[in-house]
């Protein structure tokens, strides 16, 4: 795979590379998707679901519950004011 | 060995990423648990630098369900980092070694119940199996391994790999436990709704009669001289037992390894989004930086590389241009795939291969295999497990005196025929003990 290309999807995957780790990756990638050329040539089923057994909804009352207090969930994240603390948005 | 001084075995294997040494007399049975399934008591990592400090205020529905029945949870079991891998050489916080070779992998990614499975006596592990992380140790540690049917078991609390693939399921040393625990474990979850839809367990209604062997997979590169012997040998213990053995055509086989991956490193792409400094682990990060950088500083330093890598590959096999090649195929490939199994469960209860190609490998030999090497080594685990088909491995012999494991598959929610097939089988095999020595 190009290293363009690869630098193109570490900066969606919220990735930094180094030089070194550009040149393994854009290596192996190539090398995977290579392989995977196969698929192209495979058999397919249409309107397959996206699990392997069927599913359905399963939706509980609306109404209001909390299993676990909200104390307990924030106990070890970094907050502030009650809130989760975050980087600034711009 | 009995539970005692968890602390020198651990040194010694590194089957555990945390454990407790204090033993609870009024327990029923002990069991450890895979470190991506959430606990109360326990820092859960799931084998990652990123979750790093994260003890989660819950437990996983499987962990809560053994807990209920008198179970006492003693640790938590090492892996691949988030499940990505072979080996579980891919962990951040140490190598499960081998029982029965200090110098060989457990495999992967579940290999540190399976370590735990083989050298406690009376201990059960739960593992999870995304594309083949319990049978694949449990063949490389001489033990039995079950994955039960995608969505038998809740996968509340359990954190995900590939979310239509993970499977939560049982490692052990006893065929007899499977049958034991795997009606405690099972069932509806509200919390999770792909387990809604699940018929009733029912252990007894269908038992191992007969058995396909697909020749495409036997046909495949790379299964060694000495697991096949142990196929063979398995064949003839197996009609013995009064099982009728086919060779069958499956042509689909040979195309599950891309279709798994694309599948499985999709999902992982945009379940591994969380991660990034905030709720979880590590969040000591700078907040001067500006949104996503401060995302970016924290993935780019606290994933390992084979994170990275399957986060890359995820990340392309479903953009824009890409994904109806990678993806959107993967998906139809899949359809086919199940239609390919379902053919052969209308005249066999069950399909069946060596687990694994070969036995544990070195250490040594493992760091000289490629990405794709690694990845291909897989493709007896994955068909089953892209399928979200139940399957089991026994062990079946031994090659160089380490273990080799035979692989059952069977239609959905048809857990019985393996439980069936798994003590049948017992009765007809001497498992080997590893040689436990402090």
């Amino acid at each position: 795979m190009d290293r363009e290309i690869v630098e193109r999807v570490a900066r969606i995957a919220h990735l930094d590379l180094t030089e070194e780790e550009l040149d393994k990756y854009s290596a192996d990638l190539g090398e995977i998707l290579e392989y995977f050329e196969m698929l192209d040539e495979a058999p397919g089923v249409e309107n397959r679901g996206f699990n392997p057994v069927e599913i359905a909804d399963a939706l509980r009352e609306d109404e209001p519950s909390m299993e676990i207090p909200s104390e307990d969930c924030l106990k070890d994240m970094k907050t502030y004011d009650g809130y989760v603390r975050g980087p600034r948005l711009s | 060995m009995k539970v005692g001084d968890l602390k020198s075995v651990n040194e010694k294997y590194q089957m555990f990423s945390a454990f407790t040494s204090e033993a609870d007399v009024d327990a029923k049975f002990i069991f450890s648990a895979k470190d991506n399934l959430t606990s109360k008591d326990f820092e859960t990592k799931a084998g990652s630098r990123i979750l790093e400090g994260y003890y989660p205020p819950f437990d996983a529905t499987p962990i809560a369900k053994l807990r209920a029945a008198g179970g006492f949870l003693s640790g938590k079991t090492n892996m691949d980092e988030f499940g990505f891998g072979t080996f579980s050489a891919n962990s951040a916080f140490g190598i499960p070694r081998n029982p029965f070779d200090l110098e060989r992998s457990c495999g992967g990614s579940s290999g540190g119940s399976a370590c735990a499975a083989a050298v406690f006596e009376d201990h059960v592990s739960l593992g999870v199996s995304t594309g083949g992380s319990i049978v694949c140790p449990a063949s490389f540690c001489g033990v039995y391994g079950l994955a039960p049917s995608y969505g038998r078991v809740s996968r509340y609390g359990l954190i995900d790999y590939g979310n239509s693939l993970d499977k939560v399921g049982l490692l052990s040393f006893d065929a007899s436990d499977l049958r034991k625990y795997l009606p405690i474990i099972a069932g509806k979850d509200p919390h999770d709704p792909t387990s809604m839809t699940q018929p009733e367990l029912e252990l007894g209604k269908n038992k191992l009669k007969s058995v396909a062997i697909p020749k495409q997979a036997m046909e495949g590169e790379g299964i060694s001289k000495g697991v096949m012997e142990c196929f063979d040998s398995s064949i003839e213990t197996l009609k013995g037992l009064g099982v009728d053995v086919e060779y069958v055509d499956m042509p689909t086989l040979k195309y599950s390894i891309p279709a798994y991956y694309v599948i499985a490193t999709s999902e992982a792409s945009t379940n591994l989004a969380r991660y990034c400094g905030m709720r979880y682990g590590h969040q000591d990060g700078d907040y001067t930086l500006k949104f996503d950088d401060y995302f970016t500083s924290f993935r780019s330093q606290y994933f390992g590389d084979e994170a990275k890598r399957r986060i890359l590959l995820g990340t392309f096999t479903r953009m824009v241009g890409y994904a109806d090649r990678y993806y959107n195929k993967a998906l139809q490939v899949r359809g086919a795939i199940i239609n390919d199994y379902k053919k052969q469960f209308e005249r066999f209860d069950a399909v069946v291969t060596p687990t694994m190609p070969f036995i544990s490998p070195r250490f040594d030999e493992i760091s000289k295999m490629s990405a794709l090497d690694s990845y291909k080594a897989d493709f007896l685990t994955v068909p089953p497990n892209i399928t979200g088909m139940p399957h089991l491995s026994v062990p079946c012999g031994y090659s160089e005196g380490m273990p080799v494991g035979l692989l059952f598959t069977s239609d959905h929610w048809n857990e019985d025929v393996l439980i069936d097939a798994a003590e049948r089988w017992d009765r007809a095999f001497t498992v080997k003990h590893a040689e436990v020595g402090l």
